[in-house]
């Protein structure tokens, strides 16, 4: 085959210098984007390849000019000569070549986990950096949020007016807040290695078990009616609300109770039912009272028409008499009836009240009833005369004092003290015995008509009732308070304005009118 | 015991290789073949290096961009022209394959084996290699150039034209 060297010879010549001048060209662009980032490994990579690539242009495209210069003179020779020297730059700069670009794929490799490294550890640094700079600044705010926090729910806690209480589970009090201190009186109670037991302030002792059941299964239980018995031997109805409460550390779970005392309210609650039921027996008995009286004031009457014709020695003169006797007791019973039912409005007006009540006690002592009986009288002499029925005040106080001396026997001590009501509005008669106390099932009914402790011939069983009716007929109230084999205390409690003690006489008449 | 049993007779084997050995063996000469073999070496490691860069522009998804595209045509040309350079190169060595002679001053003739002609036509053609290495140089300015816009604007922070 022939063929024209033309081409080759032309091709090799702007080939070669064409080679040249772009390997330039790169190499001048590689070494802007090395300076752009010194630290880049890919411009790097890039700048040795171009590196390699300019050597390799200059010794290949400068041996194959010469080559052909040389070959077109006539220095065969020469070329001879040179040609193992260009050889061998082209073979190393194809070896730098290959080199470079294979230890750039491991480099690279490297380049990115320092990299990724380089970013965590500033990101690291930068944290480590602003946590120092705020540290001081950050351990103030978190410890005046701490404090603030602290204080608030210390508030909570010390504050308020129920008892809260923590617990370990054996009962144990670990913490307790000031209404807890007041109501359980903790000093007063044994302890068991300076720990006071909850569990013995409970008055039943299976509620313990019930409670901790209760938290066991549900975590907590609430609204849980307990009754717990104070060192002074007091009862106390309490509502009681708890939560199980794991340690934040593992240490074992704690329990947290609330406890609220609702003595007050059960005592209230009590009351309400009892002047509900006095009031439908006042009712009832008012009722009776009128329909039985009229047919008795006949009798009564006809009965003494009887008596004016009979001689008094004659037989049937005794027997209308005995009519008579019995007529008039069953009158006076309808008497105290309308009484306990009020249905007559008190005659009041202003009565002192120590002058009556010393008045009262001289009639007793002057009857015998309070021979052996000491008595204290604690007046409060500021206490202003009051809008009162004197007449059934006084049979008020005769059947609380009778009831007291009855109570106490032969020997005893009897305290009447006057005091007003702290709450304004009312005075306060206490009369107080050290008798025997009235039993707790029984302090519900001794307002009730016809209920007494006393053997029958003793008692009616209507004076405590028909105490209550004036009692409240005078706008009033009486409240008792028993401890059995300790005493009793009877409160009497009065208006001190006449406005109160009237509203209560024009219900009465109304009351009385229908 | 036995180590140092060991080490003397490994010690005793050197010494004799040693003082027994001809001094021109000391060295070993290079004949004219060893060149050719290196430089073709060296084309089969550049053709294997730019298969490499190839190869780690696709793994890293750069030949999205239109710089780094460039410079993979330009390692596929390059590779091309490292195939060709090693063809020719096997040829000039194997003068009883084709037989190369100047007619006149601008002609050349290629013997070839009869029924061989194409491969004296493929030698012609291997020998305008700068048909590949110039635009693989080319496409690798072209890419390079894109790159540095690109870092530049980036540097400046602009969206890279």
């Amino acid at each position: 085959m022939t063929a024209s060297f033309v081409p080759i010879l032309l091709v090799d010549v702007a080939g070669s210098l064409g080679m040249i001048l772009l390997a330039f060209l790169c190499l001048r662009l590689a070494l802007r984007l090395r300076l752009l980032a010194p630290t880049n490994i890919i411009w790097t990579y890039l700048l040795w390849l171009c590196y390699a690539l300019s050597i390799f242009a200059v010794s290949r495209s400068a041996g194959h000019i010469l080559k052909q210069l040389l070959l077109m003179t006539g220095h065969a020779a020469i070329w001879a000569e040179i040609r193992p020297y260009s050889g061998a730059v082209n073979s190393f700069s194809f070896m730098v070549v290959g080199a470079v670009t294979l230890f750039f794929e491991r480099s690279w490799q490297i380049y990115q986990q320092i990299s990724k490294d380089k970013q965590a550890l500033q990101v690291a640094h930068a944290q480590l950096l602003d946590l120092n700079q705020n540290l001081e600044s950050r351990v103030r705010e978190r410890t005046m949020a701490l404090t603030l926090s602290e204080a608030k729910y210390r508030r909570i806690f010390e504050g308020s007016r129920d008892m809260v209480a923590v617990v370990d589970g054996e009962g144990r009090i670990l913490d307790l807040n000031p209404a807890g201190h007041r109501l359980l009186s903790p000093a007063a109670a044994p302890s068991v290695a300076g720990k006071i037991d909850f569990k013995c302030y409970l008055a039943q002792r299976r509620d313990w078990e019930q409670l901790t059941a209760a938290l066991r299964g549900a975590g907590a239980v609430s609204s849980l009616e307990l009754d717990l018995v104070l060192p002074d031997g007091s009862a106390r109805r309490t509502l009681l609300s708890g939560s199980l409460a794991e340690g934040p550390q593992g240490e074992p779970p704690t329990i947290h109770l609330m406890i609220k005392d609702i003595e007050q309210q059960r005592r209230m609650r009590e009351q309400m039912a009892q002047a509900e039921k006095l009031a439908s027996i006042g009712e009832l008995s008012a009722g009776v009272a009128h329909e039985i009286n009229n047919p008795l004031g006949i009798i009564l009457g006809y009965t003494q028409l009887m008596l004016r014709g009979e001689r008094p020695e004659t037989e049937r003169f005794q027997d209308l008499k005995t009519i008579e006797k019995h007529v008039r007791h069953c009158q006076s019973i309808i008497g105290d009836l309308l009484s306990f039912a009020r249905s007559s409005p008190p005659q009041r007006g202003p009565v002192d009240i120590h002058p009556l009540i010393d008045e009262v006690l001289q009639f007793m002592q002057y009857q015998g009833d309070l021979a052996q009986i000491e008595i204290h009288k604690i007046y409060d002499d500021h206490i202003a005369p009051l809008h009162l029925d004197a007449k059934k005040i006084k049979q008020v106080l005769i059947n609380l004092i009778m009831n007291a001396s009855y109570a106490m026997g032969k020997r005893g001590t009897l305290t009447l003290t006057t005091r007003r009501d702290p709450a304004g509005g009312h005075m306060i008669l206490d009369v107080a015995d050290t008798g025997c106390g009235i039993h707790p099932k029984d302090l519900a009914r001794i307002f009730d008509p016809f209920f007494t402790t006393k053997p029958t011939d003793q008692g009616t069983g209507l004076g405590l009732s028909v105490s209550y009716g004036i009692i409240k007929n005078h706008g009033g109230d009486i409240r008792v308070a028993s401890r059995a084999g300790q005493g009793t205390t009877f409160s009497i409690l009065l208006p001190l304005s006449p406005a109160a003690g009237d509203a209560s006489d024009a219900g009465a008449e109304k009351a009385d009118g229908s | 015991m036995s180590v140092l049993r060991a080490a003397a007779s490994l010690t005793g084997l050197l010494m004799g290789v040693l003082l027994t050995a001809d001094p021109a063996g000391a060295t070993q000469t290079h004949g004219a073949p060893e060149g050719l073999y290196v430089h073709q070496i060296a084309h089969l490691f550049f053709i294997v290096s730019m298969g490499t860069l190839e190869f780690w522009l696709r793994q890293r998804n750069l030949v999205r961009e239109q710089g780094w595209k460039y410079i993979q045509l330009a390692a596929i040309l390059f590779i091309l022209w490292n195939l060709g350079a090693m063809t020719v190169h096997f040829m000039d060595e194997h003068l009883d394959l084709l037989g190369i002679r100047k007619v006149g001053f601008w002609r050349i003739h290629i013997d070839s084996l009869p029924g061989h002609f194409g491969l004296a036509l493929l030698y012609y053609l291997l020998k305008l290699d700068h048909l590949l290495c110039v635009p693989a140089m080319y496409f690798l300015y072209r890419g390079l150039r894109r790159l540095l816009a690109e870092a530049e604007a980036e540097s400046a922070g602009e969206s890279p034209p």
